[in-house]
């Protein structure tokens, strides 16, 4: 989402500092246990690791200290944020971006009937909603359930039901798929699509089946003139070719057969009855893993590493694979690929009977063309708590029901640094504000002509804040765009009640900005251009570079860029958005915060009556617009 | 009363703070609540005359020929709420259904802060406080987007999509492709500009 000029953006200072990785902590404390012989390289890893990255870090810092903040190189990319997208933990007393947090799952629901999946349940529907949420296979807008008979009409009596798409008016009619209820059709459709529900692992095949036809592996083969006529044929057909005694199974049932088929393979052929595979954890736990690894390597080397025993293993049993269809096996049919390329060709499937890749993607893997495509249950989505990733203090929790906008906890940098807000000033001061006029100035600035941009900083805080800002005097990359900062140093007054200022005297309402604006002239420097309860705007003075290349080059005197057009050209084409006229800043704030429950407060000076000082600096990034390629 | 209103300018102010450009194309005005502090810009149309007749008609061709046959009974149509803005251009146009054979309206309800972008077509059922809907985008018929949901841009949210808050939505067909931050909708911030628009709108 690229904003449109002026934005502002903030960098989060974890750029700098390499943030601490739990899986490497993870892995050095970890690893000892597992695999004592290893110790010694392990142990001495982490050592260097740190002294690596101290000596990284002490780079950083030294660097840190000479180098201005560019936001073109590609590394910032990483680090700014718009400000509302970031946190701040009150522990670590810093900015908190989204790659400085870890996140839990408060919550899951379903964003089509808001309706909380309990997280018991999430798994075993798949991640998906269990109701009557589908998203149309086709184009994934969502579906509506209608019924056919209305449709014609009249009468009280509700008819059959589909499943329709207001986008692409795709319907389930078109895979000939009706339902009886308007109500649970996450299991009907299940019914009709598998032979067994997949949520009963062990139940016979013998629910009802009365669509299970459609979804047969082979009616995907068959010429598409003998689908429409008879479906039901189709099944008969297909029949005979593969297995006479069990019927087809869809894709989840034969997951779930083989998955059992599995589990008892691995039962039977385990030797020690103290494994600790067999019945007590699943197929897929790690002891099982464990134990499929000291299986297929003979190496006593791996066997060591992964199962920890050392007793040489005697011949192992053999597992076999599948063999009957109801162990969950699936022959290739005969004539798949012909019969497949036979009906691409043929004229009635053509482009838009095939599925597209995306379509297939999410679809069983069977699916080639659009009539094979099943409508999908709604993806769930999660509602999360955020920590901080240092300190584990938690930063936000939102309520856990899905319809809530509400926040038990949020601590968003918002309240805590202040917001900035970027506004051109008008030269003529007739034309100030309606932001339509001044966004499409900004796309085309003038290069060499100088512009006043106006930076509002609200502060958000209870303490008045003082601030210092500084900028490059040049902006870094090719394009010199010269910066100025007529006030530099001013303060923020605290966001105080409003009743405050409005008991206090009305006499400067913050509404006459933009009239005592345009009374107020020429912008000098070390004046605050305007301020307010609990903000203050300053001016910039930006004098806009000339692009490499451009017409208005001659004047500037660049002459190391004098280079022949194809390079011009070539360096042009690598440097995308060039134009882009950003500009960094430093911004370091700094207040007397109340010394409450933080006593190892961060090392500043305490003052008499239990405040601390307390400074925060950071980068941000104004955007101001675009650099026009010539006068 | 109107004459020197019309010598200030673009905007008619009401006595609740509405900014209705008088260029805008409002139809069915009894049939509309605003909330108060709403912007309407110039060339925006807005659908009032499309309301649920309470006797039902008979054929489904309410749309082609909307009428109030009983205005005894007000019947409201579009609820807009505080601070929203409805920029150029844009449609808002109540929801409508086929239920039983019958070609009915829904009323359109629209939050508080609520942006409209320029071009856009709200055809929704609901759309919540803080809601974004971009330029050009389609909110279809009967479509309900919770709070602080943010449609991109050129977005065509299909009809009866539900967007849930927090989320951003954008493509065609729209899907959730994202969530806004935290902080969206915190006063002065993206999301929370609506008082800083509305005050802005008539200014010389």
């Amino acid at each position: 989402m690229s904003r449109p000029f002026p934005y502002t953006y903030i960098s989060c200072p974890c750029a700098d500092t390499p943030v601490p990785d739990p899986a490497k902590k993870r892995r050095s404390r970890e690893s000892p246990q597992k695999s004592p012989q290893k110790q010694p390289p392990e142990r001495a890893n982490p050592d260097q690791d740190k002294k690596l990255s101290t000596k990284e870090e002490q780079q950083g810092e030294d660097e840190d200290e000479e180098q201005t903040f560019d936001p073109r190189s590609p590394r910032s990319n990483f680090s700014l944020y718009p400000p509302e997208q970031l946190l701040y933990c009150e522990e670590c007393h810093q900015i908190k971006c989204p790659r400085c947090i870890t996140e839990e799952i408060v919550s899951w629901y379903c964003p089509s009937c808001l309706f909380e999946t309990p997280s018991s349940m999430v798994r075993s529907d798949g991640n998906r909603c269990g109701r009557n949420c589908f998203n149309c296979p086709v184009c994934t807008a969502p579906l509506a359930v209608s019924t056919i008979e209305n449709a014609a009409g009249n009468g009280p009596q509700q008819g059959p039901w589909v499943l329709s798409c207001g986008y692409c008016l795709w319907t389930t009619l078109d895979i000939g798929i009706k339902f009886d209820k308007p109500t649970n059709i996450r299991s009907q459709l299940q019914k009709m699509t598998d032979s067994t529900p997949p949520a009963a692992l062990n139940r016979s095949r013998q629910a009802s089946r009365t669509f299970g036809d459609l979804k047969h592996p082979l009616s995907s083969y068959a010429s598409i003139d003998e689908q429409s006529n008879a479906r039901e044929r189709d099944g008969e057909q297909a029949a005979p070719k593969e297995d006479l005694a069990a019927p087809p199974m869809g894709t989840d049932a034969r997951f779930a057969a083989l998955k059992a088929f599995y589990r008892t393979q691995i039962a039977e052929t385990s030797n020690s009855p103290n494994d600790h595979l067999s019945s007590e954890f699943g197929f897929s736990s790690p002891g099982a893993l464990n134990r499929l690894m000291s299986l297929y390597t003979s190496s006593s080397r791996l066997s060591g590493l992964y199962g920890g025993s050392k007793k040489p293993k005697s011949k192992p049993p053999v597992m076999r694979e599948a063999l009957t269809a109801s162990e969950g096996l699936k022959i290739a049919p005969e004539n798949n690929e012909t019969d497949m390329i036979a009906r691409l060709q043929s004229p009635e499937c053509g482009w838009d009977g095939m599925a597209s890749i995306d379509q297939r993607g999410t679809q069983s893997p069977d699916a080639r063309f659009v009539d094979d495509l099943l409508p999908l249950p709604v993806l769930l989505r999660t509602k999360r708590a955020k920590r901080c990733k240092s300190c584990k203090h938690i930063l936000v929790k939102p309520e856990s029901k899905p319809q809530s906008t509400r926040f038990r906890i949020r601590l968003i940098a918002l309240s805590y640094i202040p917001l900035p807000t970027l506004r051109p000033l008008a030269p003529s001061p007739s034309s100030t504000l309606p932001a339509m006029a001044a966004t499409s100035d900004l796309n085309s600035l003038p290069p060499l002509r100088p512009i006043h941009v106006l930076l509002t900083l609200r502060n958000h805080m209870f303490d008045p804040v003082r601030i210092t800002l500084a900028t490059p005097p040049v902006t870094p990359g090719r394009v010199a765009t010269k910066v100025t900062v007529l006030s530099p140093q001013f303060e923020i007054g605290a966001n105080s009640d409003v009743w405050d200022e409005a008991l206090q005297g009305a006499s400067a309402p913050v509404t006459s900005d933009s009239r005592s604006a345009a009374l107020r002239g020429v912008p000098e420097a070390g004046k605050v251009w305007d301020k307010g309860r609990n903000w203050t705007t300053v001016v910039l003075e930006v004098v806009p570079g000339t692009l490499p290349g451009s017409s208005a080059e001659g004047g500037d005197g660049n002459p190391n860029t004098e280079i022949n057009d194809e390079d011009v050209l070539a360096v042009a084409a690598s440097r995308q958005d060039e134009d882009v006229l950003e500009i960094p800043v430093f911004v370091h704030m700094d207040w007397d915060a109340d010394a409450q429950l933080d006593q190892q407060n961060v090392g500043k000076g305490s003052k008499p009556d239990d405040k601390v000082t307390r400074e925060l600096a950071y980068w941000m990034v104004l955007g101001v617009g675009r650099i026009q390629p010539s006068l | 009363m109107p004459p020197p209103k019309a010598a200030k300018g673009e905007y008619i102010e009401t006595d609740t703070g509405n900014k209705i450009s008088r260029r805008s194309q409002i139809h069915g005005t009894q049939h509309i609540i605003l909330g108060g502090k709403t912007v309407i810009q110039a060339e925006a149309v807005i659908r009032g005359d499309l309301f649920r007749t309470t006797t039902l008609p008979t054929d489904a061709n309410t749309a082609s020929a909307p009428a109030a046959p009983n205005p005894s009974t007000p019947s409201v149509a579009i609820t807009v709420g505080r601070y929203s803005y409805i920029s150029k251009s844009a449609i808002l146009r109540p929801p409508s259904r086929l239920h039983r054979g019958i070609h009915s309206f829904y009323p359109l309800k629209i939050g508080d802060h609520v942006f409209v972008g320029e071009g856009a077509v709200v055809e929704a059922a609901s759309l919540g406080n803080h809601v974004h809907v971009g330029k050009g985008a389609a909110v279809g018929s009967m479509a309900i987007i919770k709070d602080y949901a943010y449609v991109l841009d050129g977005a065509v949210v299909p009809p009866g999509m539900v967007v849930p808050s927090w989320c951003i939505v954008g493509g065609r067909p729209a899907r959730i492709v994202g969530e806004v931050g935290e902080g969206y909708g915190v006063e002065g911030a993206e999301g929370g500009m609506a008082r800083e628009r509305y005050r802005v709108v008539g200014r010389p």
